[in-house]
């Protein structure tokens, strides 16, 4: 049976008619139009549908939507503000941290959950919060380089 | 891949939850989701009702009372190991947890869904459309088992990383159902049956996991084997205990049987002996005794006693050291 919802998705609200087996990300994508957060997997073992929930990074691709009510969900679209990158895009556009770009929004999002949590993360400590972020283009050098930049750039602040 | 249809209930007691389920045999309770919506997508598990209990608050926290540590079953495994006392006094747990998945699975898994995680096969955990291959499975609805090559045998594998260190640290759980709680072993919940590998009574969750704080005293650690470091499930994992006070061990392993497994033989061998090379040399020919292994993974059974036999050693000369 559908029913309708409210979330809060990068600062705004929304009211979705949804099933409730519809997953946060199909409803992000499909009813939203949110397409920036991607579909791989589609079964938790990529990271690609990765977005921040109440500030930390979730696979969308492994929530109900109906269980993101109430929760500040924030995705790639609401990183930057106005026309300005956030510093952790601006890092990985300056280093090269993508090729492709699909697995990128995922990345970008679990980057900003890591350096909210740890501002100066050392770089094993990234390899290990990434290590759920598959990418088959850029091997992952310039992905860790460009955290860390990030977290430079951000002052070690948030 | 979509999920398929069911009913969605959040309760906001566990009374009520316990009462949703007891009304519902087929429903199913969620709470990371990390496992269950993943089978669901798979279609082996399909269950008419989804009782969701990311409603409950108070199941989520880490005290200490009483000389217990008690931890809600819905606190996530990333809290359970950046908790202090944790961290620094019960190191095999804090092992185990951070060991799950990726940081996301850690993020989002609770204790209470690892610990109660579905058993896995290389049969069973698979698209519809990989199964459709072969008839359906007994674990799967049919009647055959691909990996006895028999019918109505399970032998799918318990792969939950937690477990095992819970098992050495003495853990229990509090299990709640309609009529009130009961504290039961840890161990007591796993049936050691592949198609159920659960111990639950119809309408009973698991709320809370309590630990002695006794095994604070002591060495303990958990060591995980996987394919890739970053992401998978273990193919062994192995948890061990010692205390130089008492000269006791407790050594557990999981991805061995299809359930997790307490090494009592082994246990009672090494009591009282002075853990050294020499005595633990023969430990793998004892371990590899007390599991049932089968072709349910990827993975030789030869392969995984070998792994077997390697953790424990080398988990019994760290705890040489640290004693
Ligand atoms: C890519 C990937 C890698 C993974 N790697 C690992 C790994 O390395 N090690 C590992 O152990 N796990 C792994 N997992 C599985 C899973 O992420 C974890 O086990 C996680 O801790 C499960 O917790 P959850 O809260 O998400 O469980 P859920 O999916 O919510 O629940 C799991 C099962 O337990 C039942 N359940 C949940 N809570 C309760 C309760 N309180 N009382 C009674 N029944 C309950 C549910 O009905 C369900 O059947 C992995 C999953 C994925 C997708
Ligand atoms: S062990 Fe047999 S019955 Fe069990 S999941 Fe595997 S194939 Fe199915
Ligand atoms: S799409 Fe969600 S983890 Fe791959
Ligand atoms: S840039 Fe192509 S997958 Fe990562």
């Amino acid at each position: 049976m559908k029913q309708a919802i409210a979330l809060t998705v990068n600062g705004d609200v929304y009211e979705v008619l949804i099933s409730p087996n519809q997953t946060l990300l199909e409803v992000l994508r499909d009813k939203l139009g949110l397409t920036g957060t991607k579909k791989g997997c589609d079964l938790g073992a990529c990271g690609a549908c990765s977005v921040l929930l109440d500030g930390e990074a979730y696979l969308s691709c492994l929530m109900l939507a109906v269980d993101a009510v109430g929760k500040e969900i924030v995705t790639i679209e609401g990183l930057s503000e106005g026309g300005d990158l956030h510093p952790i895009q601006k890092s990985f556009v300056e280093l090269g941290g993508l090729q492709c770009g699909f697995c990128t929004p995922g990345i970008v999002m679990t980057a900003k959950a890591i350096l909210d949590e740890e501002p100066q993360p050392t770089e094993e400590s990234v390899k290990k919060k990434m290590a759920g972020n598959l990418c088959r283009c850029t091997g992952y050098k310039k992905v860790i380089e460009s955290v860390m930049s990030a977290s430079g750039r951000m002052g070690g602040k948030q | 891949m979509r999920l398929p249809k069911f009913d969605y209930r959040q309760p906001e007691s566990i009374q009520e939850a316990c009462a949703i389920l007891l009304d519902q045999p087929d429903a199913k309770v969620l709470a990371g989701g990390t496992d269950l919506l993943v089978n669901m997508k798979h279609r082996v598990e399909t269950p008419s009702m989804i009782v969701s209990l990311k409603g409950l608050r108070d199941l989520d926290y880490v005290r200490k009372a009483n000389g217990m540590v008690r931890i809600g079953a819905l606190t996530r495994l990333k809290k359970v190991y950046n908790d202090p006392f944790v961290a620094k006094k019960l190191p095999a747990l804090a092992a185990a947890a951070s060991s799950v998945g990726s940081y996301h699975h850690q993020t989002m898994g609770t204790l209470g869904g690892n610990l109660c995680q579905q058993t896995r096969c290389k049969y069973f955990n698979q698209s519809k459309w990989w199964r459709s291959a072969r008839p359906l499975c007994f674990k799967a609805g049919g009647d055959p088992c691909h990996v006895a090559k028999k019918d109505q045998v399970c032998y799918s594998t318990y792969c939950g990383d937690v477990a095992p260190a819970l098992l050495v640290l003495n853990a229990e759980v509090v299990l709640s159902g309609r009529e009130g709680s009961k504290q039961v072993p840890l161990e007591s919940i796993f049936s050691g049956v592949g198609k159920t590998p659960l111990n639950l009574e119809p309408g009973q969750i698991l709320t809370e996991i309590v630990i002695p704080e006794q095994s604070a005293d002591g060495f303990s650690t958990y060591k995980k084997i996987a394919n890739r470091g970053s992401i998978d499930f273990p193919i062994v994992g192995a948890a061990v205990w010692t205390s130089a006070s008492t000269g006791e061990s407790r050594i557990a392993l999981t991805a061995v049987d299809r359930k997790p497994v307490r090494t009592r033989q082994l246990e009672d061998f090494l009591k009282g002996l002075e853990l050294n090379e020499e005595t633990i040399q023969g430990v793998d020919g004892l371990v590899a005794k007390e599991t049932q292994l089968m072709m349910s993974s990827i993975d030789s059974i030869s392969y995984k006693r070998k792994l077997m036999g390697q953790l424990v050693k080398s988990a019994l000369s760290e705890a040489m050291g640290g004693r």
